[in-house]
């Protein structure tokens, strides 16, 4: 009992300053009023949108084939929320600057570490909600409209859908992560990705850009699609995503906070 | 500051300079070497650069020129392991939305990778240790200065640093938050390293034992606090005085025709005196005394006028703005 207890090293744990950074992360991001509108809305107008056709299909008797209706929502998902999309990661880390910066980035964390964690977490948080959004979407519409959707097509839909979304988010968080403020990075984003998919339209047929595939998406959906091609334009994408986030990675490694 | 060698150092930093966006020089070849168990107050004016040095020592900011070595080794960004072993304090400190102190200690302890089986109980420990048991399951978003700054505190505490880097930690608080505040710097410094910057003179004359002065961004000083009294001109006397008020009025009479007094003024039996410049004190004080006894007037007590770190703070600045382009030198001169 007398003994003096000898003050052992402490095993500290690597991965354990990301790992903080990513669940704080996903828990302020579940709470933020940006998210909880996106995904209100994003319900809403799911909801909306199915029980209309659903009346359409079994009181008109008009068909409403699931296919064309699930893809016009996924557009929509990433189309219409990707200003949503944008506020909710270009404010990733600019957000955080300044004094907030000052009680993270001030303990034993390094900045790749942070970058990741935020990085992850919008990631997980942004792409989970998708996929819970557009796998609820479909069993809705095999339920509600006329069933022309095949398993294996609207999983490759949702994957393609989600690798775009995975662009849209890296490029967020890198603009965040090099942008002083958000409205700043928000502003920079936007204008990213409207020349992005203006000038992608102008690729030969040949290339996969982003309209033409989201286009694609009904006949998608239907099994009928070209693998290698949509892998090869989900390869691409990723890549971009790959780059934009070592380029952040490497500038926000190196900036003052 | 200390003449060991480099690599027993704490913080050592060599021409340390920073400058905003090509706009703004915050910082202007800062060297300076802090040993161990070292209480350096940071003194300076608002702009001076006491914060930007914190952050450069920290890693929250890149130099743009010259270094930093914390623990005998470079201060980067990226230097987690180094940083493990600092506690730090913000100016303003800001706390994650929708947290309890127990939920952000637990998230600052994370962030030093510390294991569950080691950080719980040390929260629960620091919580306890800064008075907010009470609280601790309470969202911080409504705590009080002095509750927010308690919590500064244990954060900074919670990875049981060597080093200790607070920035003006007294700031905001009401008396008796910092009285206990002072206290804690206190007993911290018998066993860690503490670099404290503060406004507030008297804060560093209390618990400081070395002291660094900033000036636009450049070090002026940079020594023991006793030193730095040293430099002090004590120029600036009061007497208080006993006996009659005819023999005190003859006494000042004789005193105003000294010459090595600038000013002499008698309120009541309070004799005031300021001695001209560059004459020693002693002999002035010494024929003072000797008129006193002349006309029989007795004397109460004798003090230098003003506080004493707070004057030759004072003294250091307007010398150093005195200095004109004199100022070019100061590198090669020291």
């Amino acid at each position: 009992m007398d003994a003096i207890a000898e003050k052992k090293p402490v095993a500290f744990n690597r991965w354990l300053p990301y790992w903080a950074v990513f669940q704080a992360d996903v828990r302020q991001t579940l709470r933020s009023w940006v998210y909880l509108f996106w995904v209100l809305l994003s319900v809403l107008a799911t909801v909306g949108y199915l029980l209309y056709r659903f009346g359409s299909y079994h009181e008109g008797g008009i068909v409403q084939t699931a296919s064309v209706h699930v893809s016009q929502l996924l557009r929509w998902i990433v189309l219409g929320s990707a200003a949503i999309v944008c506020v909710l990661t270009a404010g990733s880390i600019t957000s955080e600057r300044g004094t907030m910066a000052d009680s993270v980035l001030s303990r034993g964390i390094s900045r790749y570490q942070y970058f990741l964690g935020k990085w992850h977490a919008r990631l997980a948080t942004v792409l989970g909600t998708f996929l819970t959004l557009g796998i609820a979407t479909l069993i809705s519409a095999l339920f509600l409209l006329h069933e022309d959707l095949s398993l294996d097509g609207s999983l490759v839909a949702l994957a393609v859908v989600a690798a775009l979304l995975t662009t849209v988010i890296t490029f967020g968080v890198t603009v965040s992560a090099v942008a002083n403020s958000t409205v700043l990075g928000i502003a920079v984003l936007w204008s990213m990705l409207c020349a992005a998919g203006f000038l992608m339209s102008f690729l030969p047929p040949r290339y996969p850009s982003p309209d033409r595939t989201l286009e694609r998406l009904p006949y998608i959906l239907q099994g009928n699609y070209d693998l290698a091609g949509l892998a090869q334009f989900a390869g691409w994408s990723l890549l971009a995503s790959g780059v934009a986030a070592l380029f952040g990675l490497g500038y926000f490694s190196r900036r003052d906070v | 500051m200390a003449e060991n060698s480099s690599s027993n150092m704490v913080v050592e930093t060599f021409k340390l300079t920073k400058i905003y966006q090509n706009r703004q020089i915050a910082l202007n070849d800062v060297t300076l070497r802090l040993e161990p168990g070292c209480v350096l107050g940071l003194l300076g004016s608002n702009g001076a650069g006491k914060t930007t040095l914190l952050r450069l020592i920290i890693g929250l900011h890149r130099p743009t020129a010259g270094w930093a070595k914390v623990f005998g080794k470079f201060m980067t960004p990226n230097a987690a392991e180094l940083r493990r072993r600092i506690g730090y304090i913000p100016t303003n400190p800001q706390f994650p939305r929708g947290m309890t102190p127990i939920t952000y200690l637990d998230y600052m302890a994370r962030l030093f990778g510390l294991p569950k089986d080691v950080r719980k109980p040390r929260l629960a420990s620091l919580i306890r240790a800064v008075d907010l048991l009470r609280v601790s399951g309470d969202s911080i978003a409504g705590f009080s200065n002095g509750m927010t700054a308690r919590l500064a505190v244990a954060a900074s505490l919670i990875n049981e640093p060597d080093l200790l880097i607070w920035d003006e930690p007294t700031h905001g608080l009401d008396p008796e938050a910092r009285r206990s505040m002072l206290e804690l710097i206190k007993t911290l410094s018998r066993e860690k390293t503490l670099i404290v910057s503060s406004h507030n003179l008297s804060d560093i004359d209390e618990v400081c034992n070395h002291a660094a002065v900033l000036s636009h961004g450049q070090l002026i000083y940079c020594g023991s606090l006793q030193d730095l009294k040293g430099r002090m001109r004590r120029n600036h006397f009061e007497l208080d005085l006993e006996g009659e008020q005819k023999a005190i009025t003859k006494s000042t009479t004789a005193i105003r025709a000294l010459p090595e007094f600038k000013v002499v003024t008698l309120k009541h039996r309070r004799l005031e005196l300021y001695l001209q410049e560059e004459v020693g004190g002693a002999a002035a004080l010494a024929n003072v005394l000797m008129t006193l006894n002349d006309n029989k007037v007795t004397l109460v007590s004798i003090r230098s006028v003003g506080q004493q770190t707070e004057q030759a703070f004072l003294d250091l600045v307007e010398k150093e703005e005195s200095r004109g382009f004199a100022r070019i030198y100061q590198a090669e001169a020291a």
